[in-house]
């Protein structure tokens, strides 16, 4: 049972120390937010991610959230996810979130794979015991073989994607955060790689998907929202969401 | 901003009992430093006991001392005042060197802070050798009071948690506080009875050393390293720090554990 309700929120980034290096905090934060001056003497530079962003998704739904570049996509994975609070409006979240922004957090390139499969599935909310009952599907995943015992700082960058791909995907999520979709490795791998994500998918009660791929989003869900400037322009159909954006874009 | 002590709360309990994660977490923080050299964490102890044996022999000249007695004084000292300076100094990057991880993650950053307070601790007990070197050399007594080293380093490491949760958050929001108290530990050291007794500064400034908190954190560890109990008023305001610490960093850290990820 899962159940995500997202009410009137709002975040808005604080720009500290933008003296110094105003425009790359603009550009590294949001680009296409709304950047604002706040406070006494207008010395609070605030960006707004989001403004009042509703939401209500339960068991079955597949979200995909469409924009441009600082639409807001992220920023609103990142409050589904818990990380940032928002500065107005309620978020209500019941049930385990799995955010894969990125798959492999808490990495370190000087362990070994063993140990970093520890590492980050402890990260990705698994226990112990998750982790050890799925520590051969894994292995076996990677095709890393007898890599898996050696530093990950050794491997090339497609192994090092594939074991960050097969950590990730080996979880039981209840709801599932993806940003731009999860990808790894050559041709044969992206094969057994789409069937692992379509099973992650699968086993989870709710999908929020956010990309500016109309494809990815047509593949995987089954509703979707145009973000613009930190609003929610078009909620609905996933068709019609898309034919949104698509006359968004052309009107440029 | 409704039940903010009932948010701190719950994120220090589920992140303290989360101590599979945070002494990982730590343990492989001294791994990582050391990667790829032979002896490991004990580069650490070996420069430490270096400089405490050279030290301590030119100054017990010095100062017309025995360095039988001196000796074993400066390295309890030494030791206990690394530690608590390490947690400090550490604490005050706890949170913007998890960066990455708050960022993707929701989890109780109090994990982060435990960690530190952990790894210093881990560290202190490397160190250690140096001291039982020393005390064979120097034939310290083992008395009762040494077992009180236990309930120190234990009130070291709670208070190291909140040390490191409030430091952590106020180097987040303004960078500036580490380079303060970076300084301001560096004088400290000197100022602290570590090197000297606090009855060496005479009777005219004795009594300062009883409102230096950093002077009874280390005297702690220090006493009953050295077989006595440490004083009464040692204990008491370890104790009072422990709790009006805890008093403010939950109320600082239920404030303002929610605006963290953006000050990062």
């Amino acid at each position: 049972m899962a159940l995500i309700v997202v009410e009137d929120v709002t975040v808005d980034f604080p720009i500290y120390g933008f003296q110094k290096s105003f425009r790359k905090e603009i550009f590294v934060r949001a680009i296409g937010g709304l950047i604002r001056r706040e406070g006494r003497n207008s010395s609070r530079v605030t960006v707004q991610a989001l403004e009042n962003v509703s939401l209500k998704l339960g068991d079955g739904d597949r979200l995909g959230i469409l924009g441009a570049n600082g639409a807001g996509k992220s920023t609103l994975l990142r409050v589904l996810a818990g990380v940032y609070a928002p500065t107005a409006g309620r978020v209500l979240i019941e049930g385990r979130v799995s955010p894969l922004f990125n798959t492999s957090p808490g990495l370190d390139m000087d362990d070994t794979g063993y140990e970093n499969i520890w590492t980050c599935g402890l990260f990705l909310g698994m226990t112990r015991e998750e982790i050890a009952g799925k520590m051969a599907e894994i292995a076996d995943f990677t095709e890393l073989g007898d890599y898996l015992a050696l530093p990950v700082r050794t491997y090339s960058t497609g192994m090092l994607a594939r074991l960050g791909f097969a950590i990730a995907t080996a979880i039981d999520p209840e709801i599932l955060l993806l940003d731009e979709g999860l990808g790894a490795g050559d041709a044969r791998f992206a094969e057994r790689a789409k069937k692992r994500v379509d099973a992650l998918v699968e086993r989870s009660n709710v999908l929020v998907l956010a990309s500016h791929s109309e494809g990815l989003i047509h593949s995987m869900c089954n509703r979707a929202v145009l973000l613009h400037g930190g609003r929610v322009v078009t909620a609905g159909g996933v068709e019609e969401v898309i034919e949104a954006y698509r006359r968004m874009n052309a009107a440029g | 901003m409704m039940p903010q002590y009932e948010v701190a709360l719950a994120d220090f309990a589920e992140g303290i009992s989360a101590w599979r994660m945070w002494g990982r977490l730590g343990w492989q923080e001294i791994k990582r430093r050391y990667r790829r050299t032979v002896i490991g964490p004990f580069w650490t102890t070996l420069s430490l006991g270096v400089f405490i044996v050279v030290l301590g022999i030119v100054w017990a000249q010095l100062w017309r001392q025995d360095p039988k007695a001196y000796l074993p004084f400066l390295c309890a000292g030494m030791l206990a005042w690394t530690m608590v300076a390490g947690i400090i100094t550490e604490g005050c990057m706890a949170f913007v060197a998890g960066e990455g991880l708050i960022k993707q993650l929701r989890f109780p950053h109090s994990i982060l802070s435990c960690s530190v307070a952990w790894r210093n601790l881990v560290v202190f007990l490397h160190n250690l050798v140096i001291f039982a070197a020393i005390a064979v050399y120097a034939g310290v007594p083992v008395t009762p009071a040494s077992l009180l080293v236990v309930p120190g380093l234990v009130l070291v490491w709670v208070n190291g948690v909140w040390v490191a949760t409030v430091l952590g958050m106020a180097c987040a929001r303004f960078r500036d506080v580490q380079q303060v108290i970076t300084s301001v530990l560096q004088i400290s050291m000197f100022v602290t009875p570590i090197f000297f007794t606090p009855d060496q500064l005479g009777p005219r400034f004795e009594g300062f050393v009883d409102f230096n908190v950093l002077f009874h954190y280390v005297d702690i560890v220090r006493s009953p390293l050295l077989g006595r109990a440490p004083a009464t008023w040692s204990w008491t305001v370890t104790i009072a720090g422990t709790i009006l610490g805890w008093g403010f960093t939950l109320w600082a850290y239920g404030r303002y554990r929610g605006r963290l990820p953006y000050w990062l």
